[in-house]
C-alpha cells in the first residue's frame, strides 16, 4: 500500500485495556504544590500605567498590522496631543512622532488616512522642523503618485497641511521642488510629449476610476497652494531693516550667522548621495522661480488653459493655479 | 510579521502586472501610467535609501515589486527609465551587504533581465557583478551572481563567439588572479573559466593562460583549482558533451500523450517544439565536429611552465601544499615533461626519496614517474630510479601486491625509455615470472615481452623467444640509439607499386611495346574522385591541382622532360635492377617512399591500396604492432594514473567467498518483481497515489459492508423505482432507445 512508506501525518495512538493512558504531548505538568505565593512586586498606584508610557506604546502600535489597530492607536495619539495643555511638553518630541506615523500616509485603509490627518493637524505647527518636512514630503510624494486613486487624493490633505505648517521649509528641502512639481504635472497628465507628435492620448487611464472634475478641482486647488508657497514674495527684508539699529556698527550681521535652524549645512550633502537637477536643493526664491521656468511653466500655463476651458469649480481652481503662477513670476527676468 | 491582508478594492487597484500587460501591448498609450509609476518608484526610492537594511513589508506597494515592473517594461520607455539600470547597480554595488535578501536577488535579475532586453550591454552587467561576487559574504548571493555570470556570458556567445566580451571578461579573470596571488578570491576566477571551458564557450588560448596564472597562484585553494583543470578539464568537457546529445525530447512520447490526452494549446506547443530540437539535433550531427583543443596542447611555453610548477610548488621548501595537493600538481608536471617531452632534469631527483613502498600513496608517485619518462630522458637519469625501485619494491620479502606496483612502474617507465634498464637487473627481474603469486607474475611476463620487442639482446637467450631470436640473428632488429627516431612512412605503398608495375606490364604486352596511357589513366583516377565527391563544382579547380602535381614531378626529377617518359626512365632502371636480381627488402622499400614522394596519390590509388592490404592481410601481420602503437598513442596522450599500476595487484589478492558471489551476481536483478508489481513499486517512490480500484482493494472489510448489504435491503419506493426504469427501457428498447430509427 501506498501508505507504508509515506508517513502518515495523524498517527493514532492504541489505548489498552489495562494500561494508563498516554499523556498527549502538550501536557502541562500540574504535580507541584506550592505552599505560600510570593509576589514579588506590587503595583500601588490606582490609576495603571502613566500617560507616558502609554503614549509610547500606542506609538509604536502604529505599524500594527491590524487596519482597526492603527486607527486605534493613531486617535489615542491624537487625544493625547490635544488634551496636553499648549504650554506643556508633547509625551514624544514632535520629531519622532512624525516618523514613525509617516509611513501611514502610504496606508491602504481610509480610516487610517484621515486619523492621521487629524493627528497632524493637532500637533503644534512650530515644533516641525525642516527634517521633518523634508521625509514628510518624500512620503507624501510617494502618496501622490501611488497607485491607488484614494491615496493620491488623501496625499493632497496631507501636503495642504504642510504647507499651511512650514511651506518654506517643504519647497526649499532637498528635492522638495523640483520633484513635487513633477509629480503634480503627472497626477494631472500635463507631461509635455516632445517625441510623440500631435496626438493627445487618454489622460492618466489606468487605475483613476474615480479621476472626476472634483478630484481634478482639488488637484489643482494643491497646486495652486504649492505654487504661492514656493514662488510667493515674503517679506523678509523688512524684518532685517528692522534689525539693522541693534547690530549698529556692524551690517548683514545675520547673514554671516551660523544659522539657527537644524542641519544647517544640509545642502552640502556631505554625507547623502550625489544630487542631480531634481533632488537639488532650491532655498532662494530667484532659484526656484529659475527652474520653475524652465522645466514646468510652459506646461502648466499648457494645462491651465486646458482646465479653463471646463467651467464650474474646475475652472475656478484652474484661475487660482494661474494666478498663483503669475504673481509668482511677475518679477523674474529672464536670462 | 504575517502578511497584511489585503483588501478587494487595493487589489484592484494597485495591481502592477497588469498594468505591464499592458503597457508592453501599447506602450505609447500608458506612457502617462508607466511614468507616475516610474515617479512613485523615485519617491519609495529616496524613502528606501534613509534606511536600506529596512523591510518594505509596510506599505501596500513594495520597492521590489516597483523594480520588477519597471525593469520589466523598461525597454518601451527608454527615455524615462535612463538613470534606471545606474539606479540598481549603484544600489546593489552600495548596499548588497545589508539588502534584504528578496529585494537584493529582485535587484540582481533585474539588472539581468534589461541585459536580456539590450537595455544594458553584458560587459556592464559583468562588470557591476563581478566586484560582489568576489567580495559579498553572502553564500546564496555568489551563487546566485555565478549563476547569472555564466548564464549571460553562455548568451552572449550563444550565436556567434563575441570575441570582444570574452576578452574583456578574460583579462578581468586574469586581473584577479595576478593581482593579488595570495588571496582566495581567484577561486571564482577558476570556477568561471572551468564551467565555461566545459561547455565549450571558451575553447582558446587565453583561458588556458588564465588557468595557468591560477596554477602559478600562491594560495593553495586556487592552486589546485588551476591544477586540477588541467588534469581533468578535457575529460570533463568530452562528458559534458556526450551527456547534452543524451538529454533529447521524446517525440515519440510526446505524439502518443497529444494522441491520448485532452487536446489543448501547450500540448501541441510542446510538441512543434520538440520536433523542432530534433531537427535541429539532426543537422547539428551532419556537420563536423568541431576541433576542441585540449588545455594541456594550447599552453604557450610548457617548458616554462612546467619549470615554475616544480620550482615554486615542489621543489620549494616553503611551499604549504599538502601531500595530496603536492601529488596533484606533480602529476600535472609529469603530464606537462611526457607530452610535450620536456627537459626538467631536477624532477627526476626528486622523486628518489619518495621510492619507498612505505611512502603513502607510493603508486601515484610511480605513475607520475612514469608519466614523466619520455625518450629524450637521458638514460643514466633514470637508471638508479629503476634501480632504486627494484630494490625497495621487487624482492621475495615484500609483499606480493608491492613486487607487482613495482614491477609495473618499470615496466612502463621502460615502456617509454627501453634504455633505463640494465641487462643484469633485467634478466634479474624476469626471473620472476615463475612466481606463485599471479599477479606478480603477470606483471613479469609483462616486462618480458617488452623487451622481447625493444631489446631482445639484453635478455637471455632462451627468454627471448622465436620471433625476436630470428630477428636477431637476420641482423633485421637494430638497438634504437639514444635521441634516434624513425621515419615514417605509408604501410602497404610497396604493395601498390608492385601491382602498378603489373598493371603496366600487361598493357604493354596488349598495346605491343608502346605505354600511352599512364598518364590517362591517372587523370581518370581524379576524375572519378571529382564526379563521386561533387558534381556541382566546376572542373577547373581540379584541373589546376593536377596540373600542380605535374610540376612537382618535373622539379622533382630535376630535368625538363615530360612525365611520361620520364616514368619510362624509371621503369627502365627497375627493370635493370630486376635483370641484374638484387631486388632486396631494402630496395623495395625506397621505391615505395619513391612512389610516395614522386606523385600525389589519387583517390582512386589509394582504393586501390586499401584493397591491397586487406588481400594481403597486411593488418594481419601488423596487429601485434598495431597493440603496441595504440599502447603508445595512450601513453602519449592520456594520464597513466596510480590505478593503471595497482591493477595488476588486485589478481594477487585472495577474494572471499561473499565477494566471489557478489562478482558472479554482477548487475544482475536483486529478486524478480511482477510488471505491474514493479509499476506499483515506481509510483509509491515517486510519491504517488495509487488508483481507485487499489484503494478500494485495500479498503477495511467493514466500511464495505453497509454498501453490500443496501443492495439487499432496498426500500419499497427504491424497488419500484428500478422495476419502472426497468420497464421504461424494455419499451423503449434498451437504454439508447430506437424510436427514431
Amino acid at each position: 500500500m501506498a501508505g507504508s512508506t509515506k508517513k502518515k501525518d495523524f498517527q493514532k495512538t492504541k489505548h489498552r485495556v489495562g494500561k494508563a493512558k498516554p499523556k498527549p504531548t502538550n501536557a502541562t505538568n500540574t504535580s507541584f504544590k506550592a505552599k505560600s505565593i510570593t509576589v514579588k512586586q506590587q503595583a500601588l498606584s490606582t490609576t495603571a500605567p502613566n500617560s507616558s508610557s502609554q503614549f509610547a506604546h500606542y506609538l509604536a502600535l502604529v505599524t500594527h498590522k491590524g487596519d482597526s489597530q492603527r486607527r486605534d492607536a493613531v486617535a489615542f495619539l491624537t487625544t493625547a496631543v490635544t488634551s496636553t495643555p499648549p504650554n506643556q511638553p508633547l509625551p514624544q518630541p514632535v520629531s519622532v512622532i512624525i516618523e514613525k506615523s509617516q509611513q501611514l500616509i502610504l496606508d491602504g485603509t481610509r480610516s487610517v488616512r484621515e486619523q492621521l490627518l487629524k493627528l497632524y493637524q493637532s500637533l503644534p505647527p512650530t515644533e516641525i522642523d525642516v527634517r521633518s518636512s523634508e521625509s514628510l514630503l518624500l512620503y507624501i510624494r510617494a502618496a501622490m503618485t501611488h497607485l491607488s486613486s484614494e491615496i493620491r487624493n488623501s496625499s493632497l490633505d496631507f501636503l495642504g497641511w504642510l504647507l499651511q505648517v512650514d511651506g518654506t521649509g517643504a519647497v526649499s528641502s532637498q528635492g522638495g521642488w523640483v520633484k513635487t512639481l513633477q509629480c503634480f504635472v503627472s497626477l494631472l497628465g500635463w507631461r509635455e510629449h516632445t517625441a510623440t507628435g500631435a496626438w493627445t492620448g487618454p489622460k492618466l487611464s489606468f487605475g483613476n476610476a474615480g479621476s472626476d472634475v472634483k478630484a481634478m478641482a482639488k488637484q489643482l486647488q494643491a497646486l495652486a497652494a504649492f505654487i504661492r508657497a514656493g514662488l510667493h514674495p515674503h517679506n523678509r527684508d523688512s524684518d532685517g531693516i528692522q534689525n539693522a539699529d541693534s547690530w549698529f556698527p556692524l551690517r548683514n550681521t545675520e547673514s554671516h550667522l551660523i544659522s539657527g535652524r537644524s542641519n544647517a549645512f544640509s545642502y552640502l550633502s556631505l554625507h547623502g548621495a550625489t544630487r542631480n537637477e531634481d533632488t537639488e536643493m532650491y532655498e532662494d526664491r530667484e532659484d526656484r522661480q529659475r527652474i520653475f521656468h524652465a522645466l514646468f511653466q510652459n506646461a502648466i500655463t499648457k494645462g491651465v488653459q486646458q482646465a479653463q476651458r471646463e467651467a464650474g469649480e474646475m475652472g475656478r481652481a484652474s484661475v487660482q493655479v494661474k494666478k498663483a503662477v503669475s504673481d509668482g513670476m511677475a518679477d523674474f527676468v529672464d536670462e | 510579521m504575517v502578511k497584511r491582508k489585503v483588501g478587494a478594492l487595493e487589489k484592484i487597484d494597485a495591481d502592477l502586472s497588469s498594468l505591464q500587460y499592458k503597457a508592453r501591448k501599447d506602450p505609447s498609450s500608458y506612457r502617462e501610467d508607466f511614468y507616475s509609476q516610474y515617479q512613485q518608484y523615485e519617491s519609495i526610492r529616496g524613502i528606501f535609501l534613509r534606511a536600506p537594511s529596512s523591510t518594505d513589508d509596510s506599505g501596500i506597494v513594495k520597492i521590489r515589486d516597483l523594480i520588477d515592473f519597471i525593469s520589466h517594461v523598461a525597454d518601451c520607455y527608454p527615455r524615462e527609465t535612463a538613470t534606471f539600470p545606474d539606479d540598481l547597480i549603484q544600489l546593489l554595488s552600495q548596499h548588497h551587504d545589508q539588502l534584504q535578501y528578496e529585494l537584493r536577488d529582485k535587484v540582481v535579475s533585474s539588472l539581468v533581465l534589461l541585459r536580456n532586453k539590450d537595455v544594458i550591454d553584458s560587459s556592464t552587467l559583468l562588470n557591476t557583478l563581478f566586484p560582489i561576487l568576489v567580495s559579498t559574504p553572502s553564500k546564496t548571493l555568489r551563487a546566485l551572481l555565478f549563476q547569472k555570470i555564466l548564464s549571460d556570458l553562455r548568451n552572449s556567445n550563444q550565436k556567434s563567439t563575441n570575441h570582444r566580451l570574452n576578452k574583456t571578461v578574460q583579462s578581468v579573470l586574469q586581473n584577479i588572479i595576478t593581482s593579488d596571488r595570495t588571496s582566495p578570491q581567484g577561486i571564482w576566477a577558476v570556477k568561471i573559466t572551468r564551467e565555461l571551458w566545459k561547455r565549450q564557450v571558451w575553447t582558446d588560448a587565453k583561458a588556458v593562460e588564465i588557468m595557468k596564472e591560477a596554477a602559478l597562484s600562491e594560495n593553495e585553494k586556487v592552486i589546485t583549482g588551476g591544477v586540477s583543470f588541467f588534469l581533468g578539464s578535457d575529460k570533463e568537457r568530452e562528458e559534458a558533451d556526450e551527456s547534452s546529445d543524451d538529454d533529447g525530447v521524446n517525440v515519440g512520447k510526446l505524439r502518443q500523450k497529444l494522441n491520448v490526452n485532452k487536446k489543448n494549446k501547450k500540448n501541441e506547443k510542446d510538441l512543434k517544439r520538440a520536433t523542432m530540437i530534433m531537427k535541429k539535433k539532426e543537422k547539428r550531427k551532419g556537420q563536423p565536429d568541431i576541433l576542441n583543443f585540449s588545455a594541456l596542447h594550447l599552453l604557450h611555453d610548457p617548458q616554462g611552465f612546467a619549470e615554475t610548477l616544480f620550482q615554486k610548488h615542489l621543489q620549494n621548501k616553503y611551499s604549504k601544499l599538502k601531500l595530496d595537493q603536492k601529488l596533484l600538481v606533480l602529476q600535472l608536471v609529469s603530464r606537462l615533461v611526457g607530452l610535450h617531452k620536456l627537459t626538467v632534469i631536477q624532477l627526476y631527483s626528486y622523486f628518489i626519496k619518495y621510492l619507498s613502498p612505505r611512502q603513502e600513496s607510493v603508486t601515484s608517485f610511480l605513475a607520475s614517474l612514469a608519466q614523466a619518462t619520455h625518450s629524450l630522458v637521458p638514460p643514466d637519469v633514470l637508471e638508479p630510479l629503476v634501480q632504486k625501485i627494484a630494490n625497495e619494491f621487487v624482492s621475495e620479502a615484500a609483499a606480493t601486491e608491492v613486487a607487482s606496483a613495482g614491477l609495473n612502474a618499470i615496466r612502463e617507465i621502460c615502456a617509454r625509455q627501453p634504455l633505463a634498464m640494465s641487462d643484469t637487473l633485467l634478466q634479474d627481474l624476469v626471473m620472476y615470472r615463475k612466481s606463485k603469486d599471479k599477479g606478480v607474475m603477470m606483471a613479469a611476463k609483462g616486462l618480458l615481452s617488452l623487451y622481447r620487442e625493444v631489446g631482445a639482446d639484453m635478455l637471455k637467450k632462451r627468454d627471448r623467444g622465436k620471433e625476436a631470436t630470428v630477428k636477431i640473428i637476420s641482423g633485421e632488429r637494430k638497438e634504437k640509439r639514444f635521441g634516434e627516431v624513425e621515419g615514417g612512412g605509408i604501410e602497404g605503398l610497396e604493395l601498390l607499386e608492385a601491382w602498378k608495375e603489373e598493371e603496366r606490364q600487361k598493357r604493354l604486352e596488349a598495346n605491343g611495346g608502346v605505354d600511352d596511357k599512364e598518364g590517362d589513366s591517372e587523370e581518370e583516377g581524379w576524375k572519378d574522385w571529382d564526379a563521386e565527391s561533387d558534381t556541382s563544382e566546376s572542373s577547373e579547380g581540379w584541373i589546376d591541382v593536377h596540373s600542380d602535381g605535374e610540376d612537382i614531378q618535373v622539379s622533382d626529377s630535376d630535368d625538363e622532360k615530360p612525365p611520361a617518359k620520364k616514368m619510362k626512365t624509371i621503369m627502365a632502371t627497375q627493370e635493370a635492377i630486376k635483370e641484374n636480381g638484387v631486388s632486396t627488402e631494402l630496395s623495395a622499400k625506397e621505391k615505395a617512399q619513391n612512389l610516395a614522394t614522386t606523385r600525389i596519390l589519387t583517390p582512386a590509388d589509394l582504393v586501390k591500396l586499401q584493397e591491397l592490404r586487406m588481400q594481403s592481410g597486411v593488418s594481419s601481420l601488423m596487429r601485434q604492432k598495431k597493440i603496441q602503437q595504440k599502447r603508445e598513442e595512450k601513453h602519449a596522450d592520456d594520464p597513466l594514473t596510480a590505478a593503471d599500476l595497482e591493477g595488476l595487484a588486485t589478481l594477487s589478492a585472495k577474494r572471499t567467498k561473499e565477494e566471489k558471489i557478489a562478482m558472479a551476481k554482477a548487475d544482475r536483478e536483486e529478486k524478480h518483481l511482477s510488471k505491474s508489481a514493479r509499476h506499483k513499486e515506481k509510483k509509491i517512490s515517486e510519491g504517488k497515489s495509487t488508483t481507485n480500484k487499489e484503494k478500494a482493494r485495500a479498503k477495511n472489510f467493514f466500511m464495505t459492508l453497509g454498501k453490500a448489504k443496501g443492495k439487499q435491503k432496498r426500500s419499497l419506493t427504491d424497488v419500484r423505482r428500478t422495476l419502472k426504469g426497468h420497464v421504461d427501457r424494455q419499451k423503449r428498447g434498451g437504454k439508447r432507445g430506437n424510436a427514431g430509427r
